[in-house]
């Protein structure tokens, strides 16, 4: 059909109008929901990280149980604790090569961790590059704070059925139990191994066809790990 | 309901599949078919996206201007895939979460652009409807039979849940192995090159 150019301009103004209005409705509607579900989901994977069935609970639940048992700190990078701030105050820094993530508030690194109480846990955030993409995660590890009590992986973009299998429960029951620390208190982290795992304490088993992944894994639990060194090793004493 | 709008919708189903027959949506088929619950989701994103857009398409097909209804065609589907993430973020989480990209590229899926250009702009609201509700049927049946071999032999369940029993596997004593391949996009091509194969061989279709 034929149409003149001004029409034209109209019509385009009108779609384009009549678009975006829609989509700003729905995007400022919905966006109280969906920071709620990433908020849920944040929590849902923390409390998931110290060995507490999230599949069955609701959401409302999640949030009560996650008042009740987490308490967030903030830690400085020389271990010790920050009192004027809280997690979520910082603001987390992405590096694109490693996937480590970094956390900043006013300029200042800071690390931040959370503390359960029953069970007693220490959790913080893992990241870092496996075969495709970032993963994102959660490592708990007891008072001790040497055993591995657990760990969750909430965001990945791994092939589902092999790199994919890290967000599995087989994978991730794997971790507990498992030491951070050898014998004489050096940092000796948890290796997945190809295949079936020997050292009992330091390794674990790893997925077939997933060797990147795997590598992935081992490389950025080591990496995050030795940022809580200092205070794990202070704390680990008393 | 009349013979043509039947034949509207039951054509693409088979005879003119958009993936088996036109071989369009090739790259979602490949990428949503490792788990069927996937593959479901996915056919519903698909089909809210076509019916609306060819809706949309079809009751303004005779105000759009010529010159650029490719882009009024492309604003209107984009804005619909750009909808139904924000829906899918706020109401299906976990869902939108495994999707990820998927469903942006929903934008990019040729089915639906060719369906405005091919269909919606020359036909009714009716028609289009039909034709929006046929295709993604089509593209939807494709996807659940891809994404049940892959998931099986992939896998070894079906909606998540454990068809292929436990005590059969190697780590359990047993003898059986999941096919690797099937997770990977090549078994995908693979599967769908046995259906076209087989659904040439049926109907006889040999491409010109």
């Amino acid at each position: 059909m034929q149409h003149n150019n001004l029409y034209t301009f109209k019509f385009i103004a009108m779609i384009t109008i009549v678009a975006s209005l829609l989509l700003t409705l729905a995007a400022t509607q919905l966006k109280e929901r969906q920071d709620f579900n990433i908020e849920v989901d944040k929590k849902k994977n923390i409390l998931k990280s110290i060995g507490l069935d999230v599949a069955a609970m609701q959401a409302n639940t999640i949030i009560e149980e996650y008042k009740n048992k987490i308490q967030d700190v903030v830690l400085k990078q020389n271990g010790d604790r920050v009192n004027h701030i809280s997690s979520e105050d910082l603001e987390s820094v992405e590096n694109k090569s490693t996937g480590q993530l970094s956390y900043f508030y006013e300029n200042h690194e800071y690390l931040p961790a959370y503390l359960a109480s029953e069970p007693q846990a220490f959790i913080f955030p893992v990241s870092g590059k496996g075969l495709w993409s970032t993963l994102y995660g959660y490592l708990a590890l007891d008072m001790d704070l040497n055993t591995v009590k657990g760990i969750t992986f909430y965001k990945h973009g791994e092939t589902p059925g092999l790199g994919g299998e890290i967000e599995k429960k087989w994978f991730q029951d794997n971790f507990i139990g498992k030491k951070i620390f050898d014998n004489s208190g050096n940092l000796k982290s948890i290796t997945v191994v190809k295949g079936k795992a020997v050292d009992d304490k330091h390794e674990v088993d790893g997925i077939s066809g997933a060797t990147i992944t795997s590598r992935g894994v081992t490389d950025f639990l080591k990496r995050d790990l030795q940022r809580y060194f200092t205070f794990l090793t202070i704390h680990r004493s008393n | 309901m009349d013979k043509i709008s039947k034949a509207i919708i039951s054509d693409p189903l088979v005879d003119n599949n958009p993936i088996t027959k036109q071989i369009l949506g090739i790259c979602s088929a490949l990428a949503v078919t490792v788990k069927m619950e996937q593959a479901v989701v996915m056919t519903f994103a698909l089909t809210f996206v076509l019916v609306s857009s060819n809706i949309i398409i079809s009751l303004l097909r005779k105000g759009i201007p010529g010159k650029v209804r490719i882009i009024v065609q492309l604003t209107v589907i984009a804005s619909l895939v750009i909808l139904i993430d924000q829906v899918l973020k706020a109401y299906l989480y976990d869902i939108s979460k495994q999707l990820s990209v998927f469903v942006g590229l929903i934008i990019t899926n040729c089915i639906i652009m060719g369906r405005a250009e091919a269909f919606a702009m020359q036909n009714n609201f009716k028609e289009s409807l039909y034709d929006g509700f046929g295709n993604s049927f089509g593209y939807g049946l494709i996807l659940i039979i891809v994404s049940t071999f892959r998931e099986l032999f992939g896998s070894g369940t079906l909606f998540n849940y454990q068809i292929i029993p436990t005590w059969m596997y190697l780590e359990q004593g047993g003898w059986y192995v999941n096919n690797g391949l099937m997770l990977l996009a090549p078994g995908a091509f693979i599967i769908l090159g046995l259906i076209i194969w087989v659904q040439r061989t049926y109907t006889h279709f040999i491409e010109d």
